[in-house]
């Protein structure tokens, strides 16, 4: 991975003052941070622990108490650092007066898109984020769902280097959220660098290679995803077709090397692929009570953990 | 017609008259600068308190810096964009239900306003161009001022300022977007009014000819007819028609007919409902009653100082100098050639005398630089009518000589005249303002004098705009429209606002005012001597320094409207219409500007 900064927060502060000027909340304290080209960057954090300010102090949202937020060497409040932006907001703030064309044709032209480009991108995005038969209706008309796709593809309208998701699985069902991590991991193999925020940390786990730790305003823990939770002293070990006697031989072993047995047993597969198991046998044999999933083939076979 | 300021050439209206009044590029670049000063001190006093003296500046060079550079990098398809999207964000706020009530207002009008009226045309354009300005006031008011706030309830703003976008794009695109809308729906109130105006007074009457009374010459032979026309939207007209029964029905109720003698006289549809007369006016001074010359003549004890009259039966004269005159200007008439001349005449009796007749006055017109008289034409003057004379060229002068309107009374040099009125009658005084009397030059179009007179009116609705989408960068919704209400009424008051600013007016400041007010003080009578004056004329000389300085920038919403040309019948001079769109060219240009900076430093996301 190249190391090209393409975010970098300096020391960056926000205190929320009132009318009058007195301190209300520090948000966030001394925060220093390098997000790189590239790569998927998460932050994680409860509530108020800073993560939605800092995204909002990248993006010029908001100006800084103390210490600078750099995009691209170029100041958070500088505008044309923008032009390689895309922004997707917590709830996709959008005009709901307008259909799905014309919110994409109105953001494309902010960008100064000539029309011929406008309307190739837009086909395409529309087409990308599966909206094609619904983009004529005006957009109060749209599920959260699908406001969240349309949401996705006005950040996308510019083909943006650098892409800021706020929750961006937040009100998905399970086919929408695997939809977007997909989307996101299809980003990063692009080259683009990603930053999203969120509560879901399975989310976070499953698309993120960095993640950044919040709490109270304070950076916590910043590190590679698989690093931070490798878990040093544990060994896991799975494998498909033992007996019981092969069992209670490894158990034999382990104990005879002073090992200390945690489990042996039959890994299941998580909700989600299951879930996923059965919407597309559904819609494969519509009508039919679906057949039940094969737990080791989702999850065991990946060779996942 | 009121005309209370002089209409400047547009050029020296613009860089500033011989007289020494300041023109109006320099003094607009004068409040610029003093804007500039001014928001530099409180950007920097702003940002020191809470960044320091060193950080404060920096941020204020660094926020002026990059609003120079972002003004040079506007994009007009963003601004497009943004006023589109404006536009289409009013059409869902139902803004189309403005034009709905116009027509109803429209509907209704009929039966309150009267059609008996002595010049009905005045009071329907009146009427509708009223009703139009306030609701399109109205309209852009409201637009303007919640607009931005909205986006910034509902955080739609987020998606847009995290595009490359200005923030001059974000103010200049909504003043756009609504201005245009502003202009559809002025198009439409403006087709609907006139629509309005003419079918309710276009009519034609009849003319029984059995009841034409024939006028013979000496010789018994018929040289024309006389008579009146039937009686239709409460008034009739004399005609005087020739031998082939055509002629003209005389004016009454501000119109007259045409009427064609062929196969029996037949009165056409009233005509000069809508006119656009050209006035070419003069500079007006007064003889005493002594004959001595004098800047204003005697006051009758009206407030309004705008006129001021000359007694009746004495020396006292009003002598208007005219420019600019030559042969062509004449016209041609049955009497031969003669200069027209449009004369107003307020009427103030110090007696009764007959009512409803007519108080005699007369006209003489003088060579400026002869002295070269003519004899006096005697004029029957009722109060506050627009009476077109007409001076023959063929005159006869004091001496009883016979002498040439523009051969022996206009000069060579500067075509210049004098036209001397005066009131005949013992106790009756005749009233005048520089504007009421005109040479008539031939009228121009009606329905382009209307463009014009409509164009005053999108002057004020782009300016209501341009400070409502500034406001409303800054303020929410509730208070930005607040502010710009109180923006536009102090525009309306503004020369009053200005008169208690420095001084001219009775009652003194706002501190005096409120305690003249809760003591029932008059405000003519000096306020007792004391610590306690002492201490409110103090405070009210601070205050008016501000309220001189606000004065500065009100836009003088009362000196916009064109209404009273098109009521009363005149031309709206081009200049007038130069002198509005570049007034308001310069608060678009300003107040997009403050509101760049007020949107540029706000935190958008707090």
């Amino acid at each position: 991975m190249s190391q090209e900064a393409v975010v970098q927060t300096r020391s960056l502060a926000k205190v929320y003052r009132d009318f009058w000027g007195r301190q209300k909340v520090r948000a966030l304290k001394a925060l220093d941070l390098e997000v790189y080209k590239g790569e998927v960057f998460g932050l994680l954090g409860p509530n108020g622990s800073g993560k939605t300010t800092t995204i909002k102090l990248i993006l010029g949202l908001l100006f800084p108490t103390e210490g600078d937020a750099l995009v691209f060497g170029k100041s958070a409040s500088d505008v044309s650092k923008n032009d390689r932006l895309g922004y997707l907001p917590e709830e996709s703030y959008l005009y709901k007066f307008l259909n799905a064309e014309e919110t994409l044709d109105f953001y494309a032209r902010l960008f100064d898109m000539p029309a011929e480009q406008r309307t190739e991108r837009i086909d395409s995005l529309i087409k990308l984020v599966g909206l094609d038969r619904a983009r004529k209706r005006q957009l109060q008309e749209y599920s959260k769902g699908m406001t969240r796709r349309i949401g996705l593809a006005q950040a996308l309208i510019n083909d943006p280097d650098l892409i800021l998701l706020d929750e961006p699985t937040s009100g998905l069902d399970p086919i929408g959220t695997r939809e977007m991590k997909d989307m996101i991991l299809r980003l990063k193999e692009q080259g683009k660098t990603v930053i999203m925020c969120s509560h879901l940390l399975a989310d976070v786990q499953d698309v993120c290679d960095r993640i950044a730790i919040l709490h109270q305003g304070e950076l916590k823990e910043l590190g590679r995803v698989d690093e931070l939770l490798t878990i040093e002293d544990v060994t896991q070990i799975r494998a498909k077709g033992l007996s019981e006697d092969c069992k209670n031989e490894l158990r034999d072993v382990i104990s005879r090397h002073g090992g200390e047995l945690q489990d042996l047993s039959n890994p299941t597969t998580t909700l989600e692929e299951l879930f996923l198991e059965i919407v597309r046998d559904s819609a494969a044999r519509p009508g039919r009570r679906a057949q039940p999933a094969e737990p080791v083939q989702a999850a065991g076979g990946e060779g996942q953990g | 017609m009121v005309l209370e300021e002089e209409i400047l050439p547009y050029l020296q209206w613009l860089t500033g008259g011989p007289e020494g009044s300041i023109g109006a590029i320099p003094w607009f670049f004068v409040i610029v600068f003093a804007l500039l000063v001014l928001g530099l001190l409180l950007g920097f006093a702003i940002s020191a308190a809470r960044h320091g003296p060193l950080g404060g500046g920096d941020r204020v060079y660094r926020t002026l810096t990059a609003g120079f550079r972002e003004m040079t990098h506007l994009s007009g398809r963003r601004i497009w964009a943004l006023a589109r999207l404006a536009i289409k964000e009013a059409l869902r706020r139902r803004v189309v239900v403005a034009l709905i009530v116009f027509l109803v207002i429209l509907l209704f009008a009929s039966w309150f306003l009267k059609a008996d009226h002595k010049d009905p045309t005045k009071l329907y354009m009146s009427f509708v161009l009223t009703a139009t300005t306030y609701l399109m006031l109205g309209i852009a008011l409201v637009l303007s001022a919640f607009s931005l706030p909205t986006d910034f309830k509902t955080k739609t703003i987020y998606t847009v300022v995290t595009k490359p976008v200005r923030s001059g794009e974000i103010v200049l695109g909504r003043i756009l977007g609504f201005s245009l809308l502003g202009t559809v729906m002025l198009l439409i109130m403006a087709l609907s009014s006139y629509v309005f105006v003419i079918r309710s007074l276009s009519h034609a009457h009849e003319i029984d000819a059995a009841n034409l009374r024939r006028i013979e010459g000496p010789g018994g032979e018929v040289i024309g007819y006389e008579g009146r026309t039937t009686r239709d939207l409460y008034h009739r007209h004399t005609i005087d028609l020739g031998s082939e029964k055509s002629g003209t029905a005389i004016v009454e109720n501000g119109h007259y007919h045409t009427i064609e003698g062929e196969d029996g006289p037949v009165v056409s549809s009233s005509q000069g409902l809508l006119r656009a007369r050209q006035p070419l006016y003069g500079k007006l001074r007064y003889l005493d009653r002594k004959g001595v010359d004098k800047e204003r003549g005697i006051s009758v004890g009206s407030e309004w100082t705008y006129r001021s009259f000359i007694e009746g039966n004495s020396q006292a004269a009003a002598i208007w100098t005219f420019r600019g005159l030559d042969a062509s200007q004449v016209i041609e008439t049955e009497s031969g050639e003669q200069l027209p001349v449009g004369l107003i005449v307020r009427v103030f009796k110090t007696h009764k005398g007959i009512i409803g007749k007519a108080i005699t006055g007369g006209i003489q017109v003088r060579n400026p630089e002869t002295g070269l008289t003519s004899e006096l034409y005697p004029f029957e003057a009722l109060d506050a009518q627009v009476d077109e004379q007409n001076i023959p060229r063929k005159l006869t002068s004091t001496e009883n000589e016979p002498i040439d309107l523009f051969d022996d009374i206009v000069t060579e040099k500067g075509g210049r005249m004098e036209l001397i009125v005066q009131c005949l009658e013992r106790g009756q005084y005749f009233g005048f303002a520089q504007p009421d009397c005109y040479i008539r030059l031939p009228d121009a179009s009606p329905a382009w004098n209307l463009v014009k007179v409509y164009s005053s009116i999108w002057v004020q609705m782009v300016i209501v705009v341009a400070i409502g989408v500034s406001a409303s960068t800054l303020l929410n919704g509730p208070v930005a429209m607040l502010f710009t209400v109180s923006f536009i009424l102090l525009g309306f008051f503004k020369d009053f606002f200005e008169g208690v600013a420095t001084g001219t007016e009775y009652g003194g400041g706002p501190v005096e005012s409120l305690y003249r007010l809760l003591t029932q003080k008059n405000i003519i009578t000096d306020l007792d001597p004391g610590a306690g004056a002492t201490f409110i004329q103090s405070v009210d000389s601070v205050l008016k320094l501000f309220m001189l300085a606000i004065a500065q920038v009100l836009p003088d919403f009362s000196s916009f409207s064109t209404v009273g040309f098109a009521a009363y019948g005149f031309n709206v001079p081009p200049d007038r219409v130069l002198q509005d769109l570049t007034i308001c060219l310069a608060y678009v240009a300003g107040t997009a500007v403050v509101g760049y900076f007020l949107l540029r430093t706000r935190e958008v996301a707090k």
